[in-house]
């Protein structure tokens, strides 16, 4: 795979239906996905140093709390929450891999009653927008909360609870989706940052530092970097990229049978605790003061972490667009060129591989599932 | 005892790490007014070199040797100095700033120092062969703390297995103890002796030279040495067998005890964690800091001394320390008066110049390097070297996508022990070197904390607000 990968690379004439640009999680649930509708895809990647979202991501498919702002973003989160058991299906019939997605429902957790009337205050704003799908997330009391996570604090004043979050392994996920990529005899070129795109005739050429590549289509699914690549196809990809920091503790035995919206504990034992928000776009810069502030409600929320150990933390760069909620678009110039990009590219996974991808297989985005995420929003935001 | 409480909030001068590099710094520094702190994770100062040179229950001199009560005067020294000694202190994270997060007795601080000496020596190279996780099987280091510190020789049938310097050390050790071995495996391929015969005039005048004859003399004339191109532990609840072969010709030995060693390779995590340029070191197959004359790093006010400099031994450790500790005392202090440089680095000079012969003869083989087939590559994970092998074939490049794919290097052990396996396993298969491949890339805490210790850090109001809503 890897020799066949050079050869095109070198440019022997190879010529690819798709490029996928982008190695990271929405890149290459899009490759499977085009490859499933028997599309010859290649997927463009940087190395191993690379700025990764996809190495720094938290894997809850997450329902509650999405689409205040942005009505149909609700919609569209459920619409993959719901598709997940079949995509990991699909995927565990392809690869033998199970990627552990469970959705048991998942908490929002309150350490004050100041933090519970602003969620409240939240979710009460999402429900009054017009056009909301009902995901019913409910506020539940200490109480209510103790009854199905027994290991909370008594500082945990109340939560909020949807049925429809849920989990999966996320790393596991971006090992299946390559290796079933490599099964489908997808090409996967890693360190081939792609540096100009041009159209030329019916075909796209794009410039890598190991040779051009060129394709009858292009989708651009490369996390913050769509900022640059997104204009040279006429199509803009507006981004603010947030940092966010995650500390993972030793494996315990199970004891959280639900993902809570900061802290969760793998399949593997290990627990996650995270969801830091920093403008820093520092990679890798990480504050100790933000990984204390974690471990630190942690421990509130559930005082049995206290002695745990820790065994590492890490800083990553949320995909951010500028109004957080996705960009699908394909780009009138330059006809067969398509945007991917969001943040959730765990929770958005199905879609992409079972949505979008058929979509751009087709060579049109279908404007009643993705017209509210054209980028062309952030102009009539401008306007108004 | 120091108690994290009784730390000052900065000190001029941090060393981390209480072999011989950490103490000759501290007591160099602190000499001449430099508040210095020395950091050291063992209940007792002197490293691995000189474990427990304070408190060993071995009093024969004879049993470890005249090199190890060397370190004696460099723990009486650092004493003296009024550098401040803090035994039991883990130092989990050091950045850019020069900011050092240091747990002791369960409590975490963070700690502002102007100038930083890495002192964290070596550590044993992974040495991954077929059953090397199963019970019973140990590293030659391994067996040396326990000599050291507790005075404990091995009971039962012992087999040493690998190369290196230390393996033949601890036989000898073992041996006047009142141990026994059962057999010596020695893994160094014949051809080294080609290699290293370059660099043998050097080596004859070296200190090294005459103490490493009568080293290896004295334990061939007790226990019997195989040469030997593979080495597998056998046995499913511990080890029972361990099976070797030479030129395809295979036997079996019973065993209790299996202690494996092949050479020892700079610790580089809190280095690397704290962002230190590291490059490959062909000659010693491992990551070496890239260091200035005065073991400066790339990040300013950092220095990494001793064997985490790249291996050279204990004598040679002190004298870099020496040198690092100058370095700063200049920066600090431009008007204090420090030793001459130039006896420390032609002292420094004479310890390195066996080092070739030593490096080229020990340099152990591609296939006790880069395990094949259901061989553990990544101990804490569990993940096999055909995992690691045919995931870079599909396209992972370096370690940190593997991390990502397989979670090797992922564990409590933070990589110490496959790193080097897989940065090797993958430039093997994408046919490339090591230094193209890279490194993992490693975050605090490169020493688990507890979760509380963490929770304890002082946090500003942007901190806390990066994380409440």
């Amino acid at each position: 795979m890897v020799a066949e990968g050079r050869a095109a690379g070198a440019g022997t004439g190879d010529e690819f239906d798709v490029a996928v640009v982008g190695g990271g999680l929405v890149g290459v649930a899009t490759a499977w996905g085009l490859a499933r509708e028997g599309c010859r895809v290649v997927v463009l990647d940087e190395g191993d140093r690379a700025v990764r979202a996809s190495r720094g991501n938290f894997a809850l498919v997450w329902v509650q709390s999405k689409g205040l702002g942005l009505a149909p973003y609700a919609g569209w989160t459920i619409r993959s929450s719901n598709a997940w058991q079949g995509f990991s299906d699909l995927l565990k019939q392809e690869t033998g891999l199970d990627v552990s997605f469970q959705r048991p429902g998942g908490f929002h957790l309150c350490l004050s009653e100041k933090e519970l009337e602003a969620r409240a205050t939240v979710l009460k704003r999402l429900h009054n927008q017009p056009g909301i799908v009902d995901y019913k997330t409910e506020i539940l009391t200490h109480d209510q909360v103790k009854a199905m996570l027994p290991d909370i604090g008594p500082e945990v004043v109340g939560g909020s609870f949807c049925p429809l979050d849920g989990h999966v392994n996320s790393l596991r996920l971006f090992r299946t989706l390559h290796t079933a990529l490599n099964a489908r005899g997808v090409t996967y070129l890693p360190s081939h940052r792609v540096d100009n795109i041009t159209k030329d005739g019916g075909e796209f050429r794009l410039t890598t530092p190991h040779g051009e590549i060129r394709a009858a289509k292009v989708a651009l699914a490369a996390g913050n970097a769509n900022m640059r690549l997104a204009p040279m196809v006429g199509l803009e990809a507006p981004m603010r990229p947030e940092r966010g920091q995650i500390v993972v503790t030793e494996r315990l035995r199970p004891f959280l049978n639900h993902p809570v919206v900061t802290l969760r504990q793998t399949d593997e034992g290990t627990v996650m605790i995270g969801d830091s928000k920093e403008e820093s776009v520092d990679p890798s810069g990480l504050t100790i003061g933000v990984s204390a502030t974690e471990a630190e409600r942690a421990v509130r929320q559930f005082p049995l972490l206290a002695n745990v150990n820790v065994v590492r933390t890490w800083s990553a760069i949320r995909v951010m667009t500028q109004d957080g909620f996705p960009i699908y678009d394909e780009s009138k110039t330059h006809p067969g060129a398509f945007t991917v990009c969001c943040h959730s590219g765990v929770t958005l996974a199905a879609n992409h591989a079972l949505t979008i991808a058929p979509m751009i297989a087709r060579g049109a985005l279908d404007a009643s599932l993705v017209a509210p995420f054209s980028a062309r929003r952030f102009h009539v935001q401008a306007a108004g | 005892m120091t108690a994290a409480a009784d730390l000052a909030s900065s000190y001029e001068l941090v060393v981390i790490g209480g072999g011989p590099a950490g103490l000759a710094a501290a007591a160099l520094a602190a000499r001449v007014g430099v508040s210095t702190v020395l950091f050291d994770e063992n209940p007792g100062v002197g490293g691995q070199i000189y474990r427990a040179i304070t408190s060993t229950p071995v009093k024969d001199r004879t049993i470890l040797g005249e090199d190890y009560w060397d370190g004696t005067r460099l723990a009486d020294e650092a004493k003296a100095s009024g550098a401040l000694i803090v035994n039991g202190a883990t130092v989990w994270s050091l950045d850019r700033q020069r900011i050092v997060g240091v747990s002791i007795a369960g409590r975490a601080r963070m700690i502002e120092a102007s100038r930083v000496i890495i002192a964290t020596g070596s550590q044993e190279r992974p040495f991954p062969i077929p059953g090397w996780t199963l019970p019973g099987v140990m590293t030659a280091g391994a067996a040396q703390t326990a000599l050291k510190a507790q005075g404990l020789v091995a009971a039962g049938r012992t087999v040493l297995a690998g190369g290196g310097p230390l393996l033949w050390l601890l036989a000898a050790q073992t041996l006047r103890a009142g141990g026994k071995i059962d057999a010596i495996l020695d893994t160094t391929p014949r051809r080294n002796w080609l290699q290293a015969m370059f660099h043998a005039p050097d080596f004859a005048l070296s200190p090294y030279f005459a103490k490493g004859l009568a080293l290896l003399r004295e334990v061939r004339a007790r226990v019997p040495v195989h040469r030997v191109d593979s080495i597998e532990a056998v046995g499913t609840d511990r080890v029972r067998e361990v099976v070797f072969s030479k030129g395809g010709v295979s036997q079996r030995l019973p065993v209790d005890l299996l202690l494996l060693h092949q050479g020892v390779v700079p610790n580089v995590n809190l280095a690397n964690a704290a962002g230190v340029a590291h490059i490959w070191n062909d000659r010693q197959l491992c990551f070496v800091p890239v260091l200035d004359a005065d073991f400066g790093s790339s990040v300013p006010g950092i220095a990494v001394a001793g064997d985490g400099a790249g291996i050279a031994g204990g004598t040679a450790a002190a004298e870099r320390g020496r040198l690092a500790a100058i370095a700063a005392v200049r920066a600090l202090k431009p008007d204090a008066v420090v030793p001459d440089t130039q006896a420390i680095r032609q002292s420094l000079q004479r310890e390195e110049m066996g080092r070739a012969f030593l490096d080229w003869l020990n340099r152990p083989a591609p296939s006790f390097r880069q395990p094949e087939g259901d061989t553990i590559a990544c101990r804490c994970e569990e993940v096999t070297a055909k995992q690691v092998r045919d995931t870079a074939r599909m396209g992972c490049e370096g370690p940190n996508q593997m991390k990502a794919f397989l979670r090797c290097g992922m564990g409590p052990c933070q990589g110490r022990l496959c790193g080097l396996t897989v940065t090797e396993l993958i430039a093997a298969e994408r046919e490339t070197t090591p230094d193209e491949v890279g490194y993992y890339r490693l975050r605090p805490p490169v020493k688990p904390i507890t979760l509380a210790e963490l929770a304890s850090l002082p946090i500003s109001e942007a901190e806390r607000k990066a994380v409440e809503r």
